[in-house]
């Protein structure tokens, strides 16, 4: 089961299954303390496991990086207004 | 097949690497069949190979610096803490992971997945090695061949394989 950002790669390797993910490289799992979005993608995976019927499987991953990075940065700013608190 | 919402945000990749490096992409032609999972998630032991440059901390780095690239790989266990891990890996961003190794490396959330018995267990070991490797031959038939040995004697029954 392969988890990709490289569409194009996928395509040439032909793993029997696929997550395409259209985030930026070295994000293949979402952003910094994004545990939902993390898991969202760890789970597609898994579901395509068991659901993919034929070899060639490519799953789209719906969420855009803007979007991503959008929730990202809410995340960071709460966990950072956190932290101040206790400062 | 592709959706506009769901573009590669750096289209081109392959193109781009094998005009730089001629020869250094891998195409295949065929599809492999596609193997089925004989028991169910929360039955079933999970690994995790990447091509992240993740290591523990205290082991050899990968040698990012050699020209055609690094043909080892190493083991991290997977009741590893984040803190314990590092990166060595040139080709990719690391201003995601340098706050949340979860972004290229998730380990933290495998080890919860297990915990929550969504999946059964883990393998002792996750995989990692850098991508930056311009041999395709010497990529096939030592690399991969090495790791696909070291994950196939960890039992697995479902193994994801993370391009970083």
């Amino acid at each position: 089961m392969s988890i990709s950002v490289a569409l194009d790669i996928t395509l040439k390797i032909k793993p029997p299954r696929a997550v395409f993910v259209p985030f930026m490289m070295g994000h293949l799992f979402g952003v910094p303390f994004h545990v939902k979005l993390q898991n969202e993608i760890i789970m597609s995976a898994l579901g395509r496991i068991t659901d993919a019927t034929q070899s060639g499987d490519i799953f789209f991953f719906s969420k855009t990086w803007a979007k991503a990075r959008q929730e990202g940065k809410k995340i960071e700013r709460e966990r950072s207004d956190l932290t101040s608190c206790y400062k | 097949m592709e959706r506009s919402d769901t573009k590669q945000l750096r289209p081109g990749l392959w193109e781009t690497v094998n005009e730089r490096y001629p020869g250094s992409m891998i195409t295949k032609d065929d599809l492999v069949p596609l193997a089925t999972l004989d028991k169910a998630l929360p039955e079933s032991r999970v690994c995790f190979v990447s091509t992240a440059g993740v290591q523990p901390i205290g082991t050899l780095p990968f040698d990012t610096s050699h020209p055609v690239g690094d043909y080892t790989f190493r083991r991290v266990p997977t009741v590893a803490q984040v803190s314990d891990l590092e990166i060595h890996q040139l080709k990719y961003p690391t201003f995601g992971a340098e706050k949340d190794l979860n972004v290229v490396f998730p380990i933290e959330r495998l080890q919860e997945l297990a915990r929550q018995r969504i999946v059964g267990e883990l393998t002792s070991n996750f995989y990692s090695m850098i991508g930056y490797n311009m041999d395709p031959e010497r990529l096939e038939m030592t690399l991969a061949e090495d790791i696909a040995a070291a994950v196939e004697a960890e039992k697995p029954d479902v193994v994801l394989l993370a391009p970083a």
